[in-house]
């Protein structure tokens, strides 16, 4: 649009208007770095340490192997559709891997931190394997060499004390 | 009788369709890890939601066209597309997140992956809203969400014990496990879940749809003011089933497939399939509402012919504005992102737009020229500025709560 050239009422009525940059609008930026700068260290402060990951971690595969569990038990008593009970088991299979992925990239620090990242990972393979036989469980036919549902429950009975006690090590230090 | 049955119907569609994905999810993991102390955020989102939809309907009654219509033109085109922009993008999240509510409940039922069902469902919404009557669209879809009343029968089948239940929603306290900014950042949640702004567009724009006049606003007020409550019992009550089931057992919801247990442990395999059915009326009829309330907001605000009781043909722009939308909802989706992670995030970012939404209705429905003797009492006025604190509140709250929070996590 040339300049002097009027606009039509409408729309766009005062979009046009700029703030001229002014010394009076410095103080402005300076308020919005140090707010910027105030929020990165903020940012930086709340992020903890890898035994604060890795109690994360163990706490979000508690509750997925805890619903593995319960849709496993409703399954056995006839609660539960297979499709259902497959589906629950996949989310929470899910849930386990997620947070294998996280504790797997931290970086530890110390040999300390090293061993509890290694210790977690083998608790959430543990987790991972669980999964697997429950889900080889409701996959199979009845009969057979598979699993059975049992199995299945027995082996994330296991993966949960190991959880458990993951969680009290890592609450410990 | 005919006018009773349209009462009747009226509010049974308003129970069966005020639970959505939002409710489900988030009711659910509130439930889960904070049992019913935050159920009192369920009566003040309820009672906030029926005091502006049924200003919203009143608008709309009384002005012959819709809410978002009268803002553009009461408050100029800068405020309207302020509100245009917030409610837009909120409710195209919240088309994402029903949509794939409605894949994940077909999941369920079926063990398809739910990427599958994805295009199946889009295809749905669209058929429905070009081929189906308004009318019929919104009963059908109302009364089949009736069935997830099976949450407040399964809860009782439980046998919890009433008075810890009772001693959580009374005395509400944070748990032991939890932090209270952890508790806060869930009650905004809970409060945008129920108070998402969809819900009053898609509420005036209905109104519009259906021809009411002066002469239906009893019925509108019956509507809100008893078929919304009675629907927040249902929210209620998903919050019990999982505060029964799911937190004892040490199990924080982050799936829809741990949202349905509770059901199954209380009532077998029937219970299963009432709320399973019940969970797909319900996504299934909020993705056609969120559907058509994006077409909604669009064209009221562009000045484009629309509705469905015009002939497709006839409001070309509006349909293709909610084609364009449902397909966003599907690309977003077929990157393999979390149906339940876009519904976390959607109610919160409705708390965050929550007061561009509201603000605009309060001043239209105080308007004379637009309400004739129709506009806010001075008690519904008084209520309304108690409501915009508490929505400026949460509203600045949310996103620092959400950093310090890891959303919730």
């Amino acid at each position: 649009m040339r300049s002097g050239e009027l606009r039509e009422p409408g729309m766009c009525r005062g979009w046009e208007a700029r703030v001229p940059d002014t010394p009076a609008t410095a103080p402005r930026r300076f308020l919005t770095l140090g707010l910027a700068a105030f929020a990165i260290c903020f940012l930086a402060g709340c992020s903890g340490g890898i035994s604060e990951s890795v109690s994360t971690a163990a706490k979000d595969s508690s509750s997925a192997v805890a619903t593995a569990r319960l849709a496993l038990k409703q399954d056995m008593d006839g609660k539960l559709t297979r499709a259902a009970t497959a589906t629950t088991l996949d989310d929470a299979q899910k849930e386990v891997e997620t947070s294998r992925s996280t504790v797997q990239k931290l970086s530890p620090a110390t040999p300390a931190d090293r061993d509890t990242q290694r210790q977690a990972l083998d608790v959430l393979d543990r987790c991972a394997a669980g999964f697997f036989t429950a889900r080889a469980a409701v996959s199979a036919d009845d009969g057979g060499a598979a699993p059975s549902t049992a199995d299945g429950d027995r082996a994330l009975a296991a993966a949960q004390d190991a959880l458990e006690q993951l969680s009290h090590m890592v609450g410990s230090r | 009788m005919k006018r009773l049955l349209g009462v009747a119907l009226g509010v049974l569609t308003a129970i069966g369709g005020f639970v959505d994905i939002g409710d489900l999810v988030t009711n659910a993991v509130v439930g889960s890890r904070f049992g019913l102390s935050l159920v009192w955020v369920v009566g003040v989102g309820v009672l906030g939601i029926c005091l502006f939809a049924n200003m919203s309907g009143r608008v709309a009654a009384a002005s012959g066209r819709a809410t978002f219509e009268v803002i553009r033109e009461r408050l100029g085109p800068r405020a309207g597309l302020a509100n245009l922009s917030a409610s837009f993008l909120i409710n195209l999240m919240t088309v994402t997140a029903e949509i794939g509510g409605v894949a994940l409940a077909l999941q369920l039922a079926s063990s398809v992956h739910y990427l599958l069902w994805i295009p199946v469902a889009a295809v749905a919404v669209w058929l429905v809203i070009w081929r189906v009557k308004f009318s019929i669209m919104e009963n059908v879809t109302g009364l089949l969400g009736l069935t997830l009343i099976v949450f407040a029968v399964a809860l009782f089948l439980l046998k919890p014990d009433w008075g810890v239940l009772a001693g959580q929603a009374l005395a509400p306290a944070v748990p032991a496990e939890e932090t209270a900014p952890t508790y806060w950042y869930f009650a905004i949640a809970l409060f945008g879940a129920a108070m998402t702004p969809y819900e009053v567009f898609f509420f005036s724009s209905g109104a519009v749809e259906e021809g009411w006049t002066v002469k239906d606003l009893v019925q509108s007020r019956i509507n809100v003011l008893v078929g919304f409550p009675l629907g927040g019992l249902l929210s209620v009550a998903i919050a019990g089933c999982a505060a029964v089931v799911l937190l004892p057992a040490g199990i924080s919801v982050t799936s829809l497939s741990q949202v349905i247990l509770p059901v199954a442990e209380g009532a077998g395999k029937l219970g299963l399939a009432f709320v399973l059915v019940g969970v797909v009326a319900a996504t299934f009829g909020a993705a056609l509402e969120t559907t058509l309330s994006s077409g909604y907001t669009l064209a009221q605000f562009f000045g484009w012919s629309w509705g469905k009781f015009r002939r497709p043909a006839q409001a070309a722009r509006f349909h293709l504005a909610m084609i364009i939308c449902m397909l966003v909802g599907i690309g977003v989706l077929a990157t393999g992102v979390d149906p339940v992670l876009v519904t976390e995030y959607s109610v919160v970012f409705s708390a965050i737009a929550l007061p561009l939404t509201y603000l605009p209705i309060l001043i239209v429905s105080n308007d004379p020229q637009y309400m004739g003797k129709h506009v806010n009492g001075r008690a519904v006025n008084v209520l309304a500025m108690v409501y915009l604190v508490i929505i400026l509140v949460a509203s600045v709250a949310a996103i620092p709560l959400m950093i310090v929070t890891g959303a919730g996590a």
